[in-house]
């Protein structure tokens, strides 16, 4: 092992003491308003937070957790080894770049201001585009996908005939997300092969609970349903026969116990229609990846890898709880949605 | 101020008296009626307004119930982000409608918003619940304003109608009496008068 993974792996063993137990995610979910929940914070590595009297608070908790987070990937991909650093900010940098080119695409779909549209913005450097400025400048939306041309992002325009054909965004998301796993996959070539095999196993199930939870919704609307070509460009451990199985199905509850493990587990939630559920035992799934991969090999990149994931999902958990506190809303429901106070 | 102060006591105020009473006691009578079918009305809305109630209140925790969900799994601005993607927004025309003469809000639904389209399934969900229980929450609301305005207008006809019974018609009354035993007075005066006159004449004529 190179000199530079030794040195920020063993930061990234000390980091992880930075991270929220799930005792302490708990007690902050349990806190009886938005007061005590910032006083708690206090208490932990993200300390005083100022979060200001105007606007909506949650949302400014949330960019808070979320500039936290890119602090601890930034400090991290800094540390790296040139390859896995690169590896690294490709990863993180380019799903947020996602995030954003999708929040800047609905903005233009549906003619919000474009301060608004900045505004929503995770705040991260442009990654793969020039600027966000100059796509959300553009008069409309196919003329924001347009201006991709010339960056990875440009097999997007061809999507814009079929978004056309429906009056509909989710041909340019799909094709969005599909581009951002090829290049996350790609981009683990940066990697060597031994390292490979965690990110590979989060981005496949990643994936493939999407495709599934986007089978599902289409059941409502069999006659209107897609094809899954069109729909499912990519799919890994669920392929497109049980994704249209999935669509045809009057009773969904028979495709999902015909999955394989840990799919059927994940989607049981919807046998009750509670589908947010799903995502919290798919962060909980890739906590435990992250956890196993870690075990597997604690002195290489898994640990780097992680620590990451276990600040993303800290990260997400901690925003669904600002919101909640905010809310007002009972310590009950919102664990219930948590990932790392219900990880067994 | 007494009620029969700069009242002129003659046969044609008390014939315009007699008129005005018997036009107010008329719409004394009418009001009456209304306030009856008001208080009918109000009791029908009320028993409708605890059953609905009670059931929309269900609902919506369970719609509630999923909408936080959805923000806790996404987030406050990726849900916004994603509703903002919807184009077809909710459009509805309140419209006024009448019963008894009063007027009381319609809520028409002018078009509904195309939600399956764009949202992730989790908002999706949400929504569905949120818009599968729109009409009862349009048709509470608009039930809800229609016992409120009743109440209302049944509290104005029963303050009209006691002070009808109570001032008004009393007080006619009163004028009326007042008018009616000057005229008496003066006719007996004028009858006492005219047989003094009389007594005097034939005296004179003896």
């Amino acid at each position: 092992m190179s000199p530079g993974l030794s040195y920020v792996v063993i930061r990234s063993h000390a980091l992880m003491g930075d991270l929220l137990t799930p005792g302490q995610m708990r007690a902050l979910a349990e806190k009886e308003s938005l007061e005590g929940f910032v006083e708690q914070l206090a208490d932990t590595p993200y300390g005083e937070i100022s979060i200001g009297t105007e606007g909506d608070v949650s949302i400014a908790l949330e960019k808070v957790f979320y500039q936290k987070f890119i602090e601890r990937t930034m400090g991290i991909v800094d540390l790296a080894p040139t390859k896995i650093g690169d590896f690294l900010q490709s990863y993180y940098y380019l799903r947020f770049e996602v995030i954003n080119l999708k929040r800047i695409i609905r903005g233009k779909f549906s003619g919000i201001p474009i301060p608004q549209i900045m505004e929503s913005l995770i705040p991260i450097m442009p990654y793969m585009v020039e600027s966000y400025e100059d796509i959300v400048e553009a008069e409309t939306f196919q003329d924001a996908v347009r201006r991709l041309e010339g960056t990875p992002y440009a097999p997007l325009i061809s999507s814009l005939e079929l978004s056309e054909k429906y009056d509909a965004l989710w041909p340019v998301e799909i094709a969005l997300n599909y581009l951002s796993i090829r290049e996350i996959l790609k981009s683990l070539e940066r990697l060597p092969q031994s390292d490979r095999g965690l990110v590979r196993r989060i981005v496949q199930v990643e994936a493939d609970v999407e495709n599934f939870l986007v089978a599902a919704k289409q059941r409502g609307a069999r006659e209107d349903a897609h094809s899954p070509e069109e729909m499912f460009p990519v799919t890994y451990g669920i392929g497109p026969d049980v994704l249209r199985e999935a669509i045809e199905a009057d009773d969904i509850r028979a495709v999902i116990q015909g999955l394989n493990p840990p799919y059927d587990e994940i989607m049981a939630p919807l046998y009750e229609g509670d589908v947010a559920l799903i995502r919290s035992r798919l962060r909980q799934h890739v906590y435990d990846i992250a956890k196993r991969g870690r075990a597997a090999n604690d002195f290489g990149f898994n640990v780097v890898m992680a620590y990451l994931v276990f600040s993303e999902i800290e990260k997400d958990d901690l925003v669904g709880v600002a919101w909640g506190k905010t809310q007002g809303i009972s310590a009950e429901d919102i664990l219930k949605y948590l990932a790392i106070p219900n990880f067994v | 101020m007494s009620a029969t102060t700069g009242v002129r006591p003659t046969k044609g105020y008390l014939m315009e008296m007699k008129r005005r009473i018997g036009f107010i006691e008329r719409g004394t009578e009418f009001l009456k009626l209304k306030r009856d079918h008001l208080a009918k009305e109000l009791t029908t809305s009320l028993d409708v307004l605890k059953g609905r109630r009670s059931k929309l209140l269900e609902d919506l925790r369970i719609a509630y119930r999923a909408v936080t969900a959805a923000y806790i799994s996404l987030g406050p601005t990726e849900v916004r982000s994603q509703a903002s993607s919807i184009k077809s927004r909710l459009e509805l025309e309140v419209l006024p409608r009448s019963v008894m003469g009063v007027r009381y809000p319609y809520i028409k639904v002018e078009k509904e918003p195309q939600i399956t389209g764009e949202l992730d399934i989790t908002l999706s969900e949400a929504a569905e619940k949120v818009l599968g229980i729109l009409d009862d929450i349009l048709q509470l609301a608009e039930f809800e304003a229609r016992a409120e305005r009743i109440a209302d207008e049944l509290g104005k006809t029963n303050r009209k109608v006691n002070a009808l019974e109570n001032t008004i018609i009393p007080s006619y009354r009163q004028v009326i009496k007042f008018i009616e035993d000057k005229l008496d007075e003066e006719s007996l005066e004028e009858l006492v008068r005219m047989k003094l006159i009389g007594g005097a004449l034939a005296r004179r004529r003896e």
